[in-house]
């Protein structure tokens, strides 16, 4: 009992059931207090005619009459009523049922009547001109009997109620902690690791489900970052592998080339190169993880996407043309952001530098200022080889690249950090076929 | 160059105190930023300062605001391993001359050095460069060679105004990015390579010599005469 009573659910259920019974408890006792008293008017209420009558015969026929009208009463087959005159020394003149004098008034006295057993009785005492009293008794017994079946079914009412309020209790009890248990087998799976697990909910769609399904979607979110970040680590620690190994060779065949000047000078040469490119890669994982720690205050310029476009192009132009390649700027309809600056030259920056290193010779490069609604646009679009639709969908994802045997240098965080910039600024990053080749648009919220 | 650096980071003092040392630098090494507060005044003889950031006792900025608050003009450079925006920009704010993200190359911190040094802080600042025949108007955004003018693009000036204020010394690519574009990312494409052959072709169409030397893994610089 102690248990169940520690339980906040059977608790509730059985202070909610003891709080009904007791209002049928007050309901009931109301009803039998109104009942009793009322019955008891009523029954004190027919001791008077009775009196008026009998007395009256008395007056006009005096005691002779008054013995033979008591005995006529009495014989009578359905008369409630008895009959007693006491004299004043308390002597019973008249009538078969003994009482004690108790004087002229209503009265509840014991009875004895033809020497029978005492019982309980109303009385009402009328003094007779000659100084004698006429007593009316009226049997309570029938309406005791009454009263007590009334108490009987109510306290057997009570009972029921009591018995019926705490099954309920325990069944309510049961049913509150059989839902609640769902959600800490739940709690209690994910604590021993398994991250997967989730609180069943049922379709009633009731609070319970609405609290599960709010579970759900939180574990789904923390799942998600969970799965992240063991990405990332394990992701970064990979990546970093290959230059590390790299990096140590280069320094054990420095080492091992010890006497010859040229060959050390050259291993040492490479293994800065190998530094650099490390350092390259942890620049662009702090530079992304600085992006997604920004706040409100650091996305705060009002830009011009094409003026900035524009600038960006200005800078580019020269490498890309150098490089082969032509670079054209398309201002579509001028749009602007409110945002970082420098944060959106990267985006640019960094979408050019993808357009140009994964293209051949004589790719046509495009960079694309538009605006749609509440939608501001920077499109890089080239016509060059494209990318297979199924590799669009991961291209922005982190450290993945498309060059297999990463031959070409880069980290494969090029496009992850243009969407995580355009994600900061309430936009996001959509590869797309340019038939032919590949279109990257990055849509912001126009300011 | 009488360089201060304050670094309590013994292995990278070594490193930088050697590197310039070698590169004919006397470098006075300070070890905490309570030391040097008391160590400098604004009589103390060096040229140019190094101060890291991140100080165990008194922070780097806190340095600087203090020699700032007494009369210490000493140009700082600020090292340091906070990169993001929001720390260069509190660094600069904090009476930084210039800022640098760890880890560097030892050319990037001595050519930032040059610059530094070279800043002249009294007086009027200079509108007009000479170097040899090539002669830049600031103001007029003009490019003379041997009398001769020669029209430049807008960014194009910018690359040969930064050179000409420091001739001789070495400009990195860094230095071009942050300077001429405003970007401390790094493009990864030569963007500024392609900008400076574009200069080198319009500043010597018709002149026999180039006075753009490249200095190779660093950067550029024009040739002082």
């Amino acid at each position: 009992m102690t248990r169940l009573w520690r339980s906040a659910t059977y608790r509730v259920a059985f202070l909610h059931s003891a709080a009904f019974a007791f209002a049928v408890l007050l309901l009931g006792m109301g009803v039998y207090v109104l009942a009793d008293a009322n019955f008891r008017r009523e029954q004190d209420r027919t001791l008077m005619p009775e009196a008026a009558r009998v007395v009256r015969e008395y007056a006009e026929g005096g005691m002779g009459d008054l013995a033979s009208s008591i005995r006529k009463r009495e014989s009578r087959p359905h008369n409630n009523f008895s009959y007693a005159v006491i004299a004043r020394d308390g002597r019973q003149l008249l009538g078969s049922t003994w009482l004690a004098p108790v004087g002229a008034g209503v009265h509840s006295v014991m009875v004895r009547r033809h020497g029978g057993p005492l019982q309980p009785a109303r009385v009402l005492g009328t003094p007779l001109s000659n100084g004698d009293i006429f007593y009316v008794v009226i049997d309570s017994e029938e309406l005791n009997r009454l009263e007590d079946q009334i108490l009987m079914l109510f306290g057997g009412g009570f009972l029921l109620v009591m018995l019926m309020g705490a099954g309920s209790a325990l069944l309510m009890g049961r049913h509150l902690k059989r839902r609640l248990e769902r959600i800490e087998v739940t709690a209690r799976a994910i604590r021993a690791g398994d991250l997967g697990s989730r609180v069943a909910v049922g379709a009633a769609d009731d609070e319970f489900d609405r609290v599960g399904r709010s579970l759900n979607a939180m574990l789904d979110r923390i799942d998600g970052l969970v799965t992240d970040l063991r990405q990332v680590s394990s992701d970064v620690a990979h990546d970093m592998r290959t230059p590390l190994a790299r990096l140590r060779g280069e320094i054990e065949a420095g080492l091992n080339a010890a006497p010859d000047a040229t060959a050390q000078h050259r291993a040492l040469q490479r293994a800065l190169e190998r530094s650099d490119a490390l350092m390259t890669l942890f620049n662009a994982i702090l530079r992304i993880a600085e992006v997604e720690g920004q706040s409100g205050a650091d996305f705060a310029e009002t830009i011009d996407l094409a003026a900035l476009a524009c600038a960006a192009c200005d800078m580019y132009a020269p490498a890309i043309e150098d490089g082969g390649r032509t670079l054209r700027l398309d201002v579509e309809r001028p749009a602007q952001v409110t945002g970082n600056r420098e944060l959106l030259t990267q985006v640019i920056s960094n979408l050019l530098d993808n357009a140009q290193s994964h293209t051949p010779d004589g790719t046509a490069i495009t960079v694309t200022v538009s605006g749609h609604g509440r939608e501001a646009r920077i499109m890089v679009s080239d016509d060059g080889p494209g990318v297979a639709a199924a590799d669009r969908a991961r291209i922005a994802q982190r450290f993945v690249r498309l060059d297999k045997g990463r031959s070409k240098p880069g980290h494969g965080l090029g496009l992850n950090l243009v969407a995580t910039i355009a994600r900061a600024h309430g936009g996001g990053l959509r590869i797309e076929d340019n038939a032919p080749g590949l279109r990257a648009v990055v849509a912001l919220r126009s300011a | 160059m009488r360089i201060l650096l304050v670094e309590d980071d013994a292995a990278t003092a070594e490193l930088i105190v050697q590197g310039l040392g070698d590169l004919g630098h006397a470098v006075a090494h300070i070890p905490s930023g309570s030391e040097a507060v008391r160590a400098v005044s604004a009589e103390s003889r060096y040229d140019v300062a190094v101060v890291d950031r991140l100080l165990p006792d008194i922070d780097g900025v806190s340095v600087l605001q203090y020699w700032r608050a007494n009369g210490v003009q000493l140009p700082a450079l600020m090292l340091t391993a906070l990169g993001t925006v929001a720390d260069r920009v509190s660094g600069l704010q904090g009476g930084a001359d210039d800022y640098l993200v760890k880890p560097f190359a030892l050319p990037e911190l001595h050519a930032r050095l040059c610059a530094l040094q070279r800043r002249p802080m009294l007086g009027e600042p200079a509108t007009q460069f000479r170097s040899g025949d090539v002669q830049v108007d600031l103001l007029q955004r003009r490019v003379r060679r041997a009398g001769r003018e020669i029209h430049l693009q807008p960014r194009e000036f910018d690359l040969l105004a930064l050179m000409m204020r420091h001739p001789g010394r070495d400009i990195t690519r860094k230095m071009f990015l942050e300077t001429v574009w405003g970007i401390t990312f790094d493009p990864n494409t030569n963007v500024v390579d392609s900008h400076i052959s574009r200069l080198r072709t319009k500043l010597n169409h018709g002149f026999p010599h180039n006075p753009i030397e490249t200095v190779h893994g660093v950067g550029y610089r024009i040739r002082a005469e």
